[in-house]
């Protein structure tokens, strides 16, 4: 058995697209990653990360499909002192994912989008994946590392 | 999130408290830029000493406001930033446009 196997947990939220959604989003990371005792950077790193995230999938992957209801999956899981974070929508999808992670990037320029969601995920998180098909959905598959699990498997 | 307005000689301070994501930024965004349109001063300043968190929807609303001071041929500076809010100005280069106080 694993060190710090008395960590392992997976949870699976499932939410309405609709952006009050995106502070319960947070929520929800900072209540599943308590155990760790994150220091309030790496608190601050992981909700930003998932705001991004998930304000993604309501503002670009349901855009004009509000109608069907739609809605965002966060799935976390921590294994090891690493946190795994995958939000998935099943909207329209990235036709273009590395010009979409470029810095300043945006499609909605005169909603006062910044065009850097992606990569404020980059550089708050160790990894950041981007699976999307069009028409299909995206996923956003987020990793850290915690340091208090270096810390304290010296002990 | 909750707004304040400070009018100054010249300049409006909007204090900002709470959080500033895509769900807040709407609003936040129509109430500073009404009360702006509404005097005459030119300069903007936003004082985000009470804000708890603030995500890229909030560097959006800054460059927005922003270009309603240049339109008004005004300055906009921004104050009270966390460590945390600072990281977010300079990931995207807002610090070299806008003044930090």
């Amino acid at each position: 058995m694993a060190k710090h196997n008395f960590l392992a947990n997976e949870v699976l939220v499932q939410m309405d697209a609709r952006s009050q959604n995106e502070g319960f989003a947070r929520l929800c990371a900072s209540a599943f990653i308590a155990p760790l005792n994150p220091t309030v950077s790496e608190l601050t790193e992981v909700k930003t990360a998932v705001s991004e995230a998930v304000t993604n999938a309501i503002l670009h992957g349901y855009e004009g499909r509000e109608h069907t209801a739609p809605k965002v999956t966060m799935r976390m899981s921590l294994q090891d002192y690493t946190v795994t974070i995958c939000i998935k929508d099943e909207g329209t999808g990235i036709r273009d994912v590395p010009l979409a992670r470029t810095p300043l990037f945006t499609t909605r320029p005169d909603d006062e989008r910044s065009g850097m969601g992606f990569t404020v995920m980059e550089s708050f998180m160790d990894s950041v994946e981007v699976l999307s098909a069009e028409g299909q959905g995206t996923e956003v598959v987020m990793r850290k590392r915690f340091s208090n699990g270096q810390d304290s498997a010296a002990n | 999130m909750a707004l304040r307005f400070r009018q100054e000689p010249d300049r409006l301070v909007a204090e900002v408290s709470g959080e500033i994501d895509h769900h807040s930024a709407a609003e936040l965004k129509e109430r500073i830029a009404r009360e702006y349109s509404r005097g005459t001063a030119k300069d903007l300043e936003l004082n985000f000493s009470q804000v708890t968190f603030m995500d890229s929807s909030g560097v959006g609303m800054v460059i927005g406001r922003f270009k309603d001071t240049q339109t008004r041929g005004g300055n906009m500076a921004v104050s009270g930033l966390s460590g945390d809010i600072k990281r977010l100005f300079e990931l995207s280069g807002l610090h070299k446009i806008i003044q930090v106080k």
